[in-house]
């Protein structure tokens, strides 16, 4: 493909360079794999392909790995809203090192969050000894798949929504309240709204992550068949079995998860950005 | 009138004290125990037999293995990484092409598979029972379960990371440096050199940062196409993974300590240059 | 050095940014390219620097042609709106910048350079300034160290895009004066781009009134005053 014919001349140079390294790297790393896969998915053909993801053990899985995703972002996006608001507009001894501390996540390998977590929560671990009294066992249960899941998507919400914060003008607030609206009022009425694309961005991205998620999941969740086995997992069990098909199926379907999510990301952001210019 | 006693105003744009007070908290109270309390989990399981017992897991052969197989991995895929993403925001920032924005939803996407689908696509690509898979066999020639299996893995997984960082602050930056550098007759290496990599410097750092401590941390991807051989292609994670399964629990948490330390430095490092450079990095907090 | 544009045409994806013009601009001139925001000046006057390439026509320099001149060999000396310093060098390293990036061949050494920075500053009345960096300055402290990195490469000719939009009016009238002084002592075929009627008539030789894409007179400041040519000119001359 001759890209010179697509773009408007420029004579700053290097544009074939680097235009050629990016789509040889993208092709390489990212295209062809996932090409790979999908053309996988072509040779076994769609109704071979429905029957092997149409079994009891695998739907568990998919739905298992949604509905916790679902969950744990629902938390995230309550108390996401509630750190970004807290470091934004809150002055506290610690800000910073919360502050900091949020991208934990981002940069702590899931593997050992999986261990932490577990240590934690684990029947003998500190938290653990002190929920068993109150009949609640997190380890190895949807509960503790939950908790990992809280972990990993933390970062999403409080990221996306504290710039828009950050951003918001004092006026807006002052005006609601000459116009007579008391605060909680200004908060839901105003505020909110305003906030509202960056949120459902950070929950979108939230829940695409906490779908795929394996590391830190594996640990705690105890790995039942049916009740707490995550669908990744059920892939690396089928590769392990070499069974190369039934983990294409699984893959394909989590994938076409991974796309509509991705998909509403950005309708969210093109409608956030038609109607109110905010991202 | 004049019988109303002048109280202090209510101020309008802020919440009372004492809400104030419970929602920080609040606030406080959720990293405290989501956050603070597994990462010292981590520091506590790894000591649980003193510094030696440290020591000891850190020098058994194949944790050294694994340490030296993570380093390997990051010193491959961050400057590969580093070059897609100069690359791609040199070309995204300072041209104006057709389908650019299909093209960063694309260099986007590895955000959003799954680190365990991106290991099958690259088993199913370069395993024994692909076509492909199969005249690199014949040709003596391994990807998966060996190092280019685990470096690409890696790649996917950090593949925006740069190019996320780069693209905002280039195109916030513009062209006018670069063009007024052309008109003063430098050649374009020089102008990439002296005009654009010190204006981009601190972001491409941070970039560069965080690209690392995935590459360092990422689990599920080497995880499937490694296939976790000791001594030979386990990496850290991965190590951690099979010390905790065979209950050597000082040793998975020794080596996860390690881990844990590099995420608390990437975070310093990543805070100061935020505080320092709060300027420059405006672009890609806002994206 | 003297400048021919011959039918110069120059399409946007979005529309015509400018329709065929020609022009012939005589060496050693001072000539303003003077419409409202939206009348192709600014394109005309990056076509000129090899900035921007026409859809169709010619540029000649002393009779050459130079349509396919890359930006780097026209040595078009570019004053940009915004100045386009580079914030994180010295002025003393930008006003350099060009001399330093020169092929080995004939890269002046280092004393030499020196020198010649040091006497363009002294040009520009800022002979202190070169340790400084470009957010360190005023306004119109950017716009000199401006014309002296465009000057430091010898340019052929000099090119500026709204050389004083940014200024206020007393450092504006200050520096119309300087512009015209360094015109006058170097002898450069000048190009500069604004939309004040004032400051084109008080400064140029010859003023080219443009827009919507085409060229719509040009004159003497005192012709064009005295005869415009068409209702537009006397209504944006008039104003």
């Amino acid at each position: 493909m001759r890209p010179g014919l697509l773009r408007t001349p420029s004579p700053l140079p290097g544009f074939g360079l680097s235009f050629g390294i990016m789509m040889t790297m993208l092709s390489l790393v990212v295209l062809l794999p996932l090409a790979a896969l999908l053309g996988r998915g072509l040779a076994i053909g769609p109704a071979e392909l429905w029957d092997m993801v149409n079994s009891r053990r695998i739907w568990a899985a998919l739905t298992l790995s949604f509905r916790a995703a679902l969950v744990a972002s629902l938390v995230n996006l309550v108390f996401g809203l509630l750190l970004a608001w807290v470091l934004v507009r809150y002055r506290f001894w610690g800000r910073r090192l919360i502050d900091a501390a949020v991208d934990l996540p981002f940069a702590l390998p899931t593997a050992v969050a999986g261990i932490a977590l577990t240590a934690l929560y684990a029947p003998n671990g500190v938290f653990g000894q002190a929920l068993a009294p109150l009949g609640l066992q997190v380890a190895y249960t949807e509960l503790g798949i939950w908790l990992a899941l809280v972990f990993i998507g933390l970062p999403f919400v409080v990221r996306t929504v504290q710039p828009v914060i950050e951003e918001l003008e004092p006026d807006l607030e002052e005006v609601s309240a000459t116009l007579g609206a008391r605060r909680t009022t200004t908060l839901c009425r105003v505020i909110l709204p305003a906030l509202t694309p960056a949120l459902l961005t950070g929950f979108a991205l939230a829940l695409a992550r906490s779908v795929g998620e394996y590391g830190s999941v594996i640990f705690i969740a105890g790995n039942i068949p049916g009740l707490t086995e995550i669908a990744p997992l059920l892939i690396v069990i089928r590769l392990e079995e070499y069974n190369y098909d039934a983990a294409a199926a699984i893959g394909i379907a989590m994938l076409v998860i991974s796309f509509a999510l991705l998909l509403a990301i950005n309708a969210i952001q093109i409608w956030s950005r038609r109607r109110i210019g905010l991202v | 009138m004049s019988d109303i006693a002048p109280t202090r105003p209510v101020p309008v744009t802020t919440e009372p004290p004492l809400v104030r007070a419970l929602l920080i908290g609040l606030a406080v109270a959720f990293v405290a125990l989501f956050l603070f309390a597994p990462l010292v989990t981590v520091f506590a399981e790894a000591l649980a037999e003193g510094g030696r017992g440290v020591i000891a897991a850190l020098s058994l052969p194949d944790a050294r293995a694994a340490i030296a197989m993570t380093l390997t991995i990051a010193a491959i895929a961050v400057p590969l990484n580093a070059v897609f993403g100069i690359a791609a925001a040199w070309a995204i920032a300072k041209f104006d092409f057709r389908g650019k924005a299909v093209l960063i939803t694309l260099i986007d996407l590895p955000f959003s598979v799954s680190p365990v689908v991106a290991g099958l696509t690259l088993v199913l690509l370069f395993g024994a029972n692909s076509a492909l898979g199969a005249w690199l066999m014949a040709n003596d020639i391994r990807i998966v379960f060996a190092l280019p299996g685990i470096v690409l893995a890696t790649l996917f997984v950090t593949f925006p990371f740069v190019a996320r960082e780069l693209i905002p602050v280039m195109i916030e930056q513009g062209r006018a440096e670069e063009e007024a550098a052309l008109t003063l007759g430098a050649p374009g290496w020089r102008i990439f050199l002296t005009v654009t990599l010190p204006n981009t410097r601190w972001a491409l750092l941070y970039g560069v940062l965080l690209s690392n401590a995935r590459a360092m941390g990422e689990f599920g991807a080497v995880a499937v196409v490694s296939g976790k051989i000791r001594g030979e292609t386990a990496t850290m994670p991965t190590m951690v993974e099979m010390f905790y399964n065979e209950y050597l629990s000082v040793a998975a948490f020794s080596l996860a300590a390690v881990l844990a330390l590099l995420a608390l430095l990437t975070l310093l490092l990543k805070s100061l240059l935020e505080w320092r450079h709060a300027d420059l990095l405006a672009a890609t907090r806002r994206h | 050095m003297n400048i021919e544009i011959e039918d110069i045409a120059k399409d946007f994806g979005t529309g015509r940014a400018l329709y065929a013009v020609s022009l012939s601009i005589p060496s050693g001139a001072l000539i303003a390219l003077l419409g409202p925001s939206g009348s192709g000046k600014t394109t005309l006057l990056r076509i000129l620097a090899g900035l921007e390439y026409p859809t169709s026509g010619r540029v000649r320099f002393d009779g050459a042609d130079a349509t396919g001149l890359s930006v780097q060999d026209r040595r078009a000396g570019f004053v940009f709106q915004s100045y386009a310093l580079f914030r994180h060098m010295t002025v003393f390293e930008n006003v350099a910048y060009g001399l330093r990036a020169r092929p080995r061949r004939t890269r002046p050494p280092e004393a030499e350079i020196a020198r010649r920075v040091t006497r363009l500053l002294e040009l520009i009345q800022l002979p202190d300034i070169g340790p400084r960096y470009p957010n360190q300055l005023s306004g119109g402290q950017r716009q000199r160290v401006a014309l002296a990195r465009a000057l430091a490469i010898e340019p052929r000719m000099l090119l500026l895009d709204e050389p004083f939009g940014a200024l206020d009016a007393r450092v504006r009238k200050d520096l119309c004066q300087g512009l015209r002084e360094i015109h006058d002592r170097t002898g450069l075929t000048t190009v500069f781009v604004t939309h004040d009627q004032d400051e084109a008539m008080a400064l140029a030789d010859l003023v080219v009134v443009m827009s919507m894409g085409r060229i719509e007179q040009v004159g003497r400041p005192a012709e064009i005053r005295a005869r415009p040519a068409t209702d537009f000119v006397r209504a944006f001359t008039a104003a």
